[in-house]
């Protein structure tokens, strides 16, 4: 029956195609599209048929012996069991929890001293004097950012030939 | 990557010589190319057969429409009517010869599917002297 079938779409493929060829020998257009639509058809048609067969010989070929994978199977080594220990432990007393349970106690009286030590350290009086100080470095001028017009008038005095100066004080006396 | 056998390779070039020329051969043959002929029209006999058609449709005025067609691609006008021979055959006279390739043209329309249900083979198609 595959036999039939591949036969007829091979047949198929080669008259559309000669037909093709002897309607536009012709001037036949309409024939020659008809046929060239057939040429198509068949063509995507044996196209699909070959990739199937491809696939189903790659099946075919990765299909394993039964036999074969039953004794691989009965045969594999046992996988290592890593909570045996908690299995064991559990018709005891549970050392896991213990565990647990205490380390939290530990870790939230740790967390509690730190916590006191640094409300200590960090809202101090002499911590705030401290922080302001450092901040002196970095604030404003009292007078601000705008020259006053002394300033200004000092472009003229002789040895201020800074050009990046007198442009910025050029700036602030014309505001 | 594998190597190629010398046999494979003479018949892909075989097969690729074969292709060249049916294309050159298909170009040659679809090419319009014009030459004068002496003559006075043309003659055109065809049978033709409608199968499936609309019951308002008749026979004789479908073979004129594919023919008014069809004369339109050789820019050639009519002489008279079309002329019902008997009840499958028709004539017709066109009013200037046609050339190798306007017959093949011609005729090759005449015989393709132009108009649904609707069969003509060209019976003669004649330069009249």
């Amino acid at each position: 029956m595959k036999i039939i079938a591949w036969l007829a779409g091979i047949g198929t493929l080669l008259m559309s195609a000669l037909y093709m060829v002897v309607s536009l020998n012709r001037w036949e257009w309409n024939r020659a599209l008809f046929f060239g639509l057939i040429l198509l058809i068949a063509e995507v048609a044996l196209a699909t048929g070959l990739v199937l067969r491809r696939l189903s010989r790659m099946e075919y070929r990765n299909r394993v012996d039964p036999a074969i994978a039953q004794i691989l199977r009965e045969t594999r080594p046992p996988s290592p069991d890593r909570f045996a220990w908690l299995r064991e432990q559990s018709r005891d007393l549970n050392v896991f929890i213990t565990f647990l349970i205490g380390g939290g106690v530990i870790l939230s009286g740790i967390a509690w001293l730190v916590d006191r030590v640094a409300s200590k350290t960090s809202a101090s009086p002499a911590g705030e004097q401290k922080l302001v100080r450092q901040l002196e470095a970095i604030s404003y001028p009292s007078g601000g950012l705008i020259v006053d017009d002394v300033t200004v008038l000092a472009q003229e005095v002789p040895g201020a030939n800074d050009e990046q100066i007198r442009r910025l004080l050029r700036r602030a006396g014309s505001l | 990557m594998r190597k190629l056998k010398p046999v494979r390779i003479l018949l892909g070039l075989v097969g690729l010589g074969v292709g060249i020329v049916a294309v050159l051969a298909l170009r040659e043959a679809t090419l319009s190319t014009h030459q004068e002929v002496v003559g006075t029209g043309t003659e055109l006999i065809v049978s033709a057969k409608t199968k499936g058609g609309e019951k308002s449709q008749r026979l004789p005025e479908m073979v004129e429409a594919q023919l008014l067609t069809c004369r339109l691609e050789v820019s050639s006008d009519f002489d008279g009517p079309i002329e019902r021979l008997d009840s499958k055959r028709f004539r017709a006279v066109l009013d200037s010869a046609l050339d190798d390739t306007n017959r093949r043209q011609f005729r090759g329309c005449v015989d393709d599917f132009i108009i649904d249900h609707l069969q003509v083979n060209v019976v003669e198609l004649n330069v009249i002297p």
